[in-house]
């Protein structure tokens, strides 16, 4: 599982099918920015953990689902105390 | 899912039959300046910003799982603007 941060919502009128109208977010993790499934309900600024491959699909909701990267939680306290972000 | 732009169609003629007659892109990632193909269910215009699945959920994204693919464009983006490049 990755720990990214929310960093706004995606919009995407034009979709396959598959995707349905779930929420997308733009996470970043370190420098790189992707694109995540919201199974949770994240509000930018979030540290949330993703989980990628087969299990994005499972957790976005079914096998089927095209996800390859799905957010599956939101941290309470991130960065741990003591250390440095 | 990466976020990349579209480059061009990819016409291949010559291609192997769990490839089908899906429509090929060639995608950029801007930063690091690196080219991929993705299969096509959408139907994108060149330099549309898009995001991918990849691995296994892009054979379900392609619409249909008998599709050998691992990049396939989940949707368009409404808006993105464009990263200093």
């Amino acid at each position: 599982m990755k720990i990214c941060q929310v960093e706004r919502p995606l919009v995407a009128t034009n979709r396959i099918p598959g995707l349905e109208h779930r929420h997308l977010q733009v996470v970043k993790d370190g420098s790189v920015s992707s694109v995540a499934v919201d199974a949770v309900g994240c509000k930018p600024g979030d540290w949330v953990i993703c989980v990628g491959s087969s299990a994005a699909r499972d957790a976005a909701g079914s096998k089927e689902y095209p996800s390859d990267l799905t957010i599956v939680g939101i941290i309470d306290h991130w960065p741990p105390k003591g250390a440095t972000a | 899912m990466e976020i990349l732009q579209v480059e061009a169609p990819l016409v291949c003629t010559q291609r192997v039959s769990g490839l089908q007659h899906v429509a090929l892109k060639v995608l950029r990632n801007v930063k690091t300046g690196m080219r991929q193909v993705a299969v096509d269910p959408v139907g994108c215009r060149e330099g549309n910003w898009v995001f991918t699945s990849l691995g296994s959920a892009a054979r379900y994204a392609a619409g249909e799982y008998s599709v050998t693919t691992d990049l396939t464009i989940c949707g368009i983006i409404d808006y993105w603007e464009e990263e200093a490049s």
